[in-house]
Formats: C-alpha cells, sequence, structure tokens
C-alpha cells in the first residue's frame, strides 16, 4: 500500500482550517495546512503535494489569488489540482467556476462555502485519480 | 412672478398665445435664460465669462470677466477634459464632468455641456456651458454601489461563520462518537465562537436597521464595563491580548439603556482585538476598558488598544455604514451602531489614534440626561 495522497490546506481562518484538518485526515489523507498564502506557497514548492485546497478570498496580503496565480506560472507546480474555496460567489459577480478557461487564474473546481463535504470529498477523489494519470505518481 | 402678475392684470381679456408672447417679451429672453434651472455662461477663447445666468452667478458668484476655471477651480491653468476648448476647437456639443468649488466652498459635481456659439460667418467667437449639479444623484449613485458590495462582504462573512459551525459540529460528532472529549471540546468551542458571531452581526443588523426607543435606567457605569468585558474574557485570552477594566469608584449611576451602552462597548472591544490581532509588529497586546469621569459634567467609557492603529484616511470613513477597516474580516456595522447608540443618548465619541500605537475610543455621555 502506496502513502496517503498529500493535500494541502491554505485558509487564514484558523477555525475552518482545523475542521478541514480532521475532516480530511479521518479520510485517510496526509494534510499539511498554511494560515496564509506566502506560507502556503512555500509549503507547496518544498513538499509538493497532490492537491491543494485553496481559500481565495484570505485577508492577507498574498492573497488564494495569488497562489494560484504563481502556482499556474511555474512549470514545476503547474500541474498540481487546485480545489477554490470562498464564501464569496455569484452575489460579487465572481463566476469562479469559469476560470478555467484562464489558465492565470485557473483553479479546477470550486467550491462556495458552506462547503458540502462529501461532495467535496467526491471530487478530490476525482481529482486525485487525474493528477494520478495525468502526473504518474509513483506513490499513488 | 413679478412679471407674472404684472400679466395678469394688465392682459386679462387678450387671447392666450398673445399673452404669452407678451410676457415672453416682457421678461425678456435674458430674464427667461435667468429662471432656466441651471448654470449658463458664455465664454470666450481666453476662456472668460461674458454673460452668466443669476443660478450661476447665485452659486459661483459674480464670475462675469473672469476665466472660467479660476470662477469654477480657483486655478490659473485651462482645465485638461475643457469641454468649452473642445468646442472653440471642432465647433461641436461636447460634453463632460467636472469636479468644481461653489462660491461657499462647497464641493459640487457638475454634468456639463459645451455649445458653440456661431457668428453670421459660421466662425465660433463663443461657447455657451450649460451644466446641472449632479452632487446628490453622484452621492446616492456612491452609496447604491457602496451597499451593493458591502452586503457581498456581510453575505461572505455569514458563510464562514457557517462553514465554522458546520465544521465545528462535525469536529464535534467525530469527538463523541471517538469519545474523544478533547476533540469535541474543541468543536464544540468553534461552533460557540461562530455563533456567537452571527448573533454579534445579527444584532448589528437590527441595531443599524430599527428605529427604537432607548430604554434608560439609572445604572453604574462599572458595571456596564464589566459585562460587556467578560463578554470577551475568553476571546481575548484565546488571541493571548490582555483585557484589563476599571471604573471610578466615585463615578455615580447614569441614566442609559444598558442594553444599547453594552452593544457599543461590545463592538469598541470587539474592534480593539480585532486591531491587536493585525498588528503583527509587537508580541504581546493590551486592551483596556475605562468608566471614569471626564471634564466633571461627561461619564466617558475608553476601550484603548495598542494594536495597528489608523491612519487620517481611516479615521475620515470609520463611523459611515459599511465602512471596514478589517477588509473583508468586518461588516462596517460595529462602529456604525456605536455611534447610532451613543448620539440617542445625546452623547460622542472621539477617537485618537496613530498608525502601529494603538486606538482609543472615547464616549463621552452627558451626566444629566433626560
Amino acid at each position: 500500500m502506496g502513502k496517503p495522497p498529500k493535500i494541502l490546506i491554505v485558509d487564514d481562518n484558523q477555525d475552518l482550517l482545523f475542521t478541514m484538518e480532521t475532516f480530511l485526515k479521518r479520510n485517510g489523507f496526509d494534510v499539511l495546512t498554511a494560515d496564509d498564502g506566502q506560507k502556503g506557497l512555500a509549503l507547496i514548492k518544498e513538499s509538493h503535494p497532490d492537491l491543494v485546497l485553496l481559500d481565495i478570498m484570505m485577508e492577507t496580503t498574498f492573497s488564494g489569488l495569488d497562489v494560484c496565480k504563481a502556482v499556474r506560472s511555474d512549470a514545476d507546480l503547474n500541474d498540481i489540482p487546485i480545489i477554490g474555496i470562498s464564501g464569496i460567489g455569484d452575489e460579487m459577480g465572481i463566476q469562479i467556476d469559469k476560470w478555467g478557461d484562464d489558465d492565470y487564474f485557473s483553479v479546477d473546481e470550486f467550491f462556495e462555502k458552506p462547503v458540502d463535504r462529501e461532495k467535496l470529498l467526491e471530487r478530490i477523489k476525482v481529482r486525485l485519480k487525474k493528477g494520478v494519470i495525468k502526473r504518474g505518481h509513483p506513490d499513488l | 412672478m413679478d412679471h407674472l402678475k404684472k400679466m395678469d392684470r394688465s392682459q386679462k381679456n387678450a387671447p392666450v398665445s398673445t399673452q404669452i408672447s407678451d410676457t415672453l417679451l416682457d421678461i425678456g429672453y435674458r430674464g427667461i435664460i435667468d429662471l432656466l434651472p441651471c448654470y449658463l455662461s458664455i465664454q470666450d477663447r481666453s476662456m472668460n465669462i461674458l454673460f452668466a445666468n443669476e443660478n450661476f452667478r447665485k452659486d459661483f458668484g459674480e464670475g462675469v470677466g473672469m476665466p472660467c476655471h479660476r470662477v469654477y477651480k480657483g486655478r490659473d491653468e485651462i482645465c485638461a477634459t475643457c469641454p468649452v476648448r473642445e468646442s472653440f476647437k471642432d465647433k461641436q456639443i461636447h460634453l463632460s464632468e467636472e469636479n468644481v468649488h461653489l462660491s461657499d466652498g462647497e464641493l459640487a459635481q457638475l454634468i456639463v455641456y459645451s455649445v458653440p456659439v456661431p457668428d453670421m460667418l459660421g466662425n465660433v467667437q463663443a461657447v455657451m456651458e450649460m451644466s446641472t449639479n449632479i452632487t446628490r444623484v453622484k452621492q446616492l449613485q456612491k452609496e447604491l454601489t457602496f451597499l451593493g458590495q458591502s452586503i457581498a462582504v456581510l453575505s461572505h462573512d455569514m458563510k464562514n461563520m457557517l462553514e465554522g459551525v458546520q465544521g465545528g459540529s462535525y469536529v464535534l460528532e467525530e469527538g463523541l462518537k471517538d469519545g474523544d472529549i478533547a476533540l469535541a471540546t474543541r468543536g464544540w468551542d468553534i461552533v460557540k465562537r461562530n455563533i456567537g458571531e452571527i448573533s454579534n452581526i445579527a444584532q448589528d443588523i437590527l441595531y443599524s436597521c430599527k428605529k427604537r426607543d432607548i430604554e434608560r435606567h439609572e445604572v453604574p457605569p462599572g458595571e456596564i464595563i464589566r459585562d460587556a468585558a467578560a463578554l470577551f474574557r475568553e476571546k481575548a485570552a484565546a488571541m493571548g491580548i490582555a483585557l484589563g477594566c476599571y471604573s471610578d469608584p466615585s463615578l455615580p449611576s447614569a441614566n442609559l439603556d444598558p442594553a444599547g451602552m453594552r452593544r457599543v462597548l461590545s463592538n469598541l472591544i470587539w474592534n480593539a482585538l480585532e486591531a491587536c490581532k493585525q498588528d503583527k509588529a509587537k508580541d504581546t497586546h493590551n486592551v483596556m476598558v475605562r468608566a471614569v469621569f471626564h471634564a466633571r459634567a461627561c461619564c466617558a467609557f475608553e476601550v484603548e488598544d495598542d494594536g495597528i492603529g489608523m491612519d487620517e484616511d481611516q479615521l475620515d470613513n470609520i463611523f459611515e455604514g459599511f465602512y471596514s477597516g478589517k477588509g473583508s474580516g468586518g461588516t462596517g456595522l460595529g462602529l456604525f451602531v456605536a455611534d447610532k447608540i451613543v448620539r440617542e443618548h445625546s452623547g460622542k465619541i472621539e477617537v485618537l489614534s496613530a498608525p502601529g500605537k494603538g486606538s482609543t475610543f472615547r464616549i463621552l455621555l452627558p451626566m444629566k440626561q433626560s
């Protein structure tokens, strides 16, 4: 049996970071956490996670948008699947699910808070499978 | 109106069309132009005002003989987007929006039309400028845009809190399932915290929307600050912030609405804790809440923090509804509501603040209140 897939959660809200970490750990994932965008990007570079769960609208100077931009413009990182999460969606006129058309800011999936955990789990598994095919991860 | 009265008296029996044309002659075109509910002026090539109607003269001063840029903006150079200059150039009508100063110093936004006035040979010797004051319209437009954005931010915050309640419940359940009391307790703390935050927002919304009569009672001010501070003991401790409380023992009871004043202090203490949280420059922070005398006639409540502080721009806006210095972390209702309640008590809020040093909010309430 290989190592469990590694998921990085980036969220500046400690409550949400802890609850999501608990949820993913209990579903068999190896979980890393970062409470701001800069720490998140450093962990992505250092640990090369199999998937990133990213809060888009963090109150930190380096937001989820910046993380996304940095990952997508880095040839070594841009195949890491990113699932974006935010409390802002339609009411700001932001149609984040359409960002897939734009390489610069693209997230692979988008979930609006409060997140449906079971659905999220399902989509994480789908994304991880796609990642295996795309990248041929030896441990998965 | 005198002209109209005059018409009634002298031409009572004349046909209506004759009456009207005679009235126009009587008033004269200049009189009609003066009556126009807009600013009308005529400028020459040097932008000197040759003629200005009454409305113009009323709001901008006499102005005739002076360059329009001097009258409108007090400057010596022609405005960069001057529509009058454009009309001189291409003999067309132009439109622009301009910010100008009225003669009383007030700023106004105008929508300006410039119309070339040709002579008999078709040369433009003058340009007529007609403008309307749209300051109020622009203000409303700004407020509506701001309101829309703020509701989106409010909705974002509520969703974060709902996520907290949902996530906390999940952690609580998992803890109970495994008999892991520490995990269950942590989940329950998250649920409580987020319910508290939702309740705060809901109360601020109610206070800001509802017209309410304050219910005054004789209360010791020290009791109010202790009650308000007690609500934040746990939060402050979790954030590593020292929350202190002091009440001058000689302060007599005051005639206040205790619930309203607790809300004011809660909002100020909440802001103080958040200001400390945002300040990464210091390792430890303090928030002090006081009830003291001020200039003998006033009871003062003070909330002092040594957090991030505010600059002048922020200070100018803090009491506006939906303005928040906390980015998406604030609803912008806390200080708006605090100010509203304090004004209902015939009091006022003073703020002292400096970036990097912290802020002190002082609520001054007259001791004798009806």
